[in-house]
């Protein structure tokens, strides 16, 4: 335990020493500006150190050790044309300094590790068009749509990246995917977006070993070991033909008089592909004389085509409702019908079938600044889920995706953020509380802390409490503490 | 019929109150004179500091620093617009502020509708482009520091004619301000009105201020804070000069100092290569535009 700890405050340390002596002349800002004298060509960018241990074995386990470097580079063609490109490379050595997986090969380790797959190295690359009524964005992007914070709703354009699990923020997880974006100006603050998406990408999940691999995939890995178990498993992607183009469209508006005046609301659909495949299973079981017998599952992967319909709306009180009742509150929420989608039913860690299943999911959210600096908000999360098809009701219930758990028909959530700063912004402590029925929670205060201009570090927690079967309670043993520290120029 | 006379009267008397709060028209230049009041000086001084005299208002680069009673500075680069919607659709302006630097704000935009309803906070849209989103949030609170900066909410930008009650103290000289970032001497000699303002609210986070309004273009030079024991604990500088162009004139800010006398920490701000009448498109304050931000 010692040893990490000491590995964490030493790495910690090094780059606080060295940000004391670097940051005040700005000089990778400064280099880089003198060596690319292209007036109209802006590049930024930051190097992060992330540093996570395990709590729960006394410290004894680094969770993550994680170098990123990061670099965007926009340069404008002219007032109506530019490209962006975000550049994004990490290496996690925690398989390095952990002793325990000496014995892996760099490939074994590239799977267990938060690794780049395949071009997320290029976070993002577009092309911007900007006209007075029209803009359009070509390439590699992310969208996000919907009001909700840290549940996503509305916000499906996307797949994400759960091998860190919900632990870091979506614009961080988000997978970008390419397409066209084309947002068009209808009237002064109502324009409607169009999205022209070729592109498919399923979420990432972090495989079987790795701290942050769901109940699901751990369950189906140990299925898989058993000696008499043959798995096969065939991936049914959307192929890249045009009918299979996903499409989205969104309404947004802002309404400007009247009693309504600030309100923001959004009509939006979208036609697209699940990114978390549905698993069909087809068992066959061969009795032998001269053993036991052997069990061949064949295993299908296959992305649902769903469509995606709902809403969302924000509004600040900026009256009082009766004398000052409810002023400076903001009132948000959004809705989504999910249509066609499927989803497992059978008991605990075991699936008998896969059913056609309607979802609608809606939130509900409240924000207010209290004490002057005191940022609150608070968010209710229903999550429904309909079977169009019958099953044994009796014996099975609908299974959660991410636990294989049983599912309620009315999954609930509550979320909390508490946020303030003290020394003019400087330093920044805040907390989110995330409880789902079942008794299941996650807690995480973190403070971040300005050093100056380039340099900021963070350190917090993230707790998990509740049971296997469920959202964060699979994670139960793995709390952890983490340290990041950022240089940006 | 006698209780609809009386509340006739009352609804008069109510649009006679409001039209004297908004008295000056939108698009017009007011200077104070002699033997004006409290009121109208106090009246002329909101309307130059909102730049309510101009159709739009452009400040491509504005510099902010944030410097502690040791020296150690940080840095903030802003843009800034403005465009004036002159009570239209019960609006007073739009304005939107778009962060550069540091780059781990970089990119970051607001968006603030401010109404003519003095009852009515401003809408505030707030796009961090980390995050990939826009959020509908709740105004600030009036005395919330602006930006982390030793400037209240209010003092930038939220506090308007009504929040205050105003007595003419005496017309006298300016002193002068030592600019504490340059060592320059400002505005020495400048016949100024000075002003006792006290704020509406109880418990307030200052219990009166006094004013230094330059009677020249009618702009507050210098403002001093006081609690409720009489204590001065603050101090705001704000330099003006004349910008012209064509057959424009018009007064503008071009630097503030704030100084937090308790802490000794203090905000500089400098305004530069500010722009006024350009004819800014509407369409600049929008959603859509606050998303062009990257970064």
């Amino acid at each position: 335990m010692k040893r990490r700890i000491f590995l964490a405050i030493v790495i910690a340390g090094c780059t606080l020493s060295v940000s004391s002596g670097v940051a005040a002349d700005e000089p990778i800002g400064k280099f880089v500006d003198k060596v690319l004298p292209f007036e109209n060509l802006e590049i930024v960018g930051y190097f992060r150190n992330e540093t996570a241990l395990k709590v729960s074995n006394g410290m004894d386990e680094f969770m993550k050790e994680k170098n990123i470097m990061d670099i965007k580079a926009n340069y404008r063609f002219t007032d109506w044309l530019e490209a962006f490109t975000e550049i994004k490379l990490w290496y996690d050595a925690t398989y390095d300094i952990e002793g325990r997986y000496k014995d892996l090969t760099y490939k074994e380790k590239n799977q267990k590790l938060t690794m780049p797959i395949k071009t997320e190295w290029i976070r993002e690359a577009y092309l911007d068009i900007y006209t007075p009524n029209l803009d359009i964005r070509a390439g590699k992007q992310q969208v996000v749509w919907g009001t909700t914070d840290g549940v996503r709703i509305l916000d499906m354009v996307n797949p994400l990246d759960y091998r860190e699990w919900t632990i870091k923020d979506y614009s961080e997880t988000r997978i970008p995917l390419w397409m066209f974006n084309l947002e068009g100006q209808v009237m002064m603050n109502g324009h409607l977006q169009v999205l022209i998406i070729p592109d498919y990408e399923p979420n990432y999940y972090a495989p079987a070993g790795s701290p942050f691999a769901l109940r699901t995939v751990v369950a189906g890995a140990e299925s898989s070991a058993s000696p008499f178990v043959t798995v096969t498993t065939i991936d049914e992607r959307p192929e890249r033909k045009f009918e299979n183009m996903k499409y989205g469209l969104r309404w947004r508006n802002v309404v400007e008089s009247g009693v309504l005046s600030g309100l923001q609301y959004s009509i939006n659909y979208l036609h697209t592909y699940d990114f978390a495949s549905s698993a069909y299973t087809k068992t066959n079981v061969l009795f032998s004389p001269f053993g036991p017998p052997q069990i061949t599952v064949q295993l299908t992967r296959r992305a649902e085509q769903i469509e995606v319909i709902g809403g969302s709306f924000a509004k600040t009180i900026t009256e009082g409702i009766v004398g000052s009742l409810g002023k400076g509150w903001t009132v948000r929420g959004e809705f989504a019908h999910i249509h066609n989608g499927a989803m497992n039913y059978g008991t605990d860690k075991s699936i008998e079938g896969t059913v056609d299943v309607d979802q609608y999911n809606y939130a509900i959210g409240l924000d207010k600044t209290f004490f002057s600096k005191l940022d609150f908000s608070f968010q209710f999360i229903q999550l429904i889920a309909s079977a169009k098809e019958d099953y044994d009701e009796t014996d099975y219930t609908l299974l959660f995706g991410p636990t294989r758990g049983p599912l309620d028909n009315y999954e609930n959530i509550l979320t909390m953020f508490l946020a303030t700063d003290f020394m003019h912004e400087r330093l920044k402590p805040q907390v989110l509380i995330i409880y789902t029925d079942d008794n299941d929670w996650r807690i995480s205060p973190k403070v971040s802390f300005e050093v100056n201009d380039n340099w900021m570090v963070t350190a917090g927690l993230h707790i998990f409490e509740g049971h296997p079967q469920h959202l964060n309670g699979q994670f139960d043993k793995n709390d952890q503490i983490f340290f990041e520290t950022q240089y940006s120029w | 019929m006698k209780s609809l006379k009386i509340l006739m009267l009352i609804l008069a008397s109510l649009l006679f109150l409001y039209q004297d709060a908004e008295s000056l028209d939108y698009y017009k230049l007011y200077t104070p004179a002699g033997g004006m009041t409290a009121d109208e000086i106090m009246e002329i001084a909101y309307h130059n500091k909102y730049s309510l005299f101009a159709q739009d208002y452009d400040l491509p680069d504005s510099e902010v620093f944030y410097i502690d009673p040791s020296g150690f500075t940080r840095t903030k680069l802003a843009e800034r617009y403005r465009i004036v919607k002159g009570g239209e659709d019960n609006i007073k302006y739009k304005d939107l502020v778009v962060v550069t630097h540091p780059t781990q704000v970089k990119g970051l935009a607001i968006l603030t509708w401010t109404y003519e309803n003095p009852n009515k906070d401003q809408d505030v849209w707030l796009w961090i482009p980390a995050l990939k989103k826009v959020r509908k949030i709740s105004a600030s609170e009036g005395d919330d520091a602006f930006m982390g900066s030793d400037l209240t909410v209010e003092e930038v930008s939220t506090r308007r004619f009504e929040d205050e009650t105003y007595k003419l103290l005496r017309e006298d000289t300016f002193a002068g301000y030592r600019f504490e970032q340059t060592g320059e001497m400002m505005f020495e000699g400048r016949p100024c009105f000075v002003i006792e303002a006290i704020p509406t609210k109880d418990h307030w986070y200052y219990a009166k201020r006094t004013v230094w309004v330059d009677k020249g273009f009618g702009g507050s030079i210098f403002e001093e804070y006081f609690d409720k024991n009489g204590d001065k604990f603050k101090t705001i500088f704000r330099g003006w000069d004349w910008y012209t162009d064509g057959a424009l004139r018009y007064p503008t800010q071009t630097a503030i100092e704030c100084k937090d006398l308790r802490t000794q920490h203090r905000t500089v701000v400098y305004n530069r290569q500010q722009n006024y009448d350009k004819g800014l498109d509407e369409r600049k304050f929008t959603l859509r535009m606050l998303q062009r931000s990257k970064w």
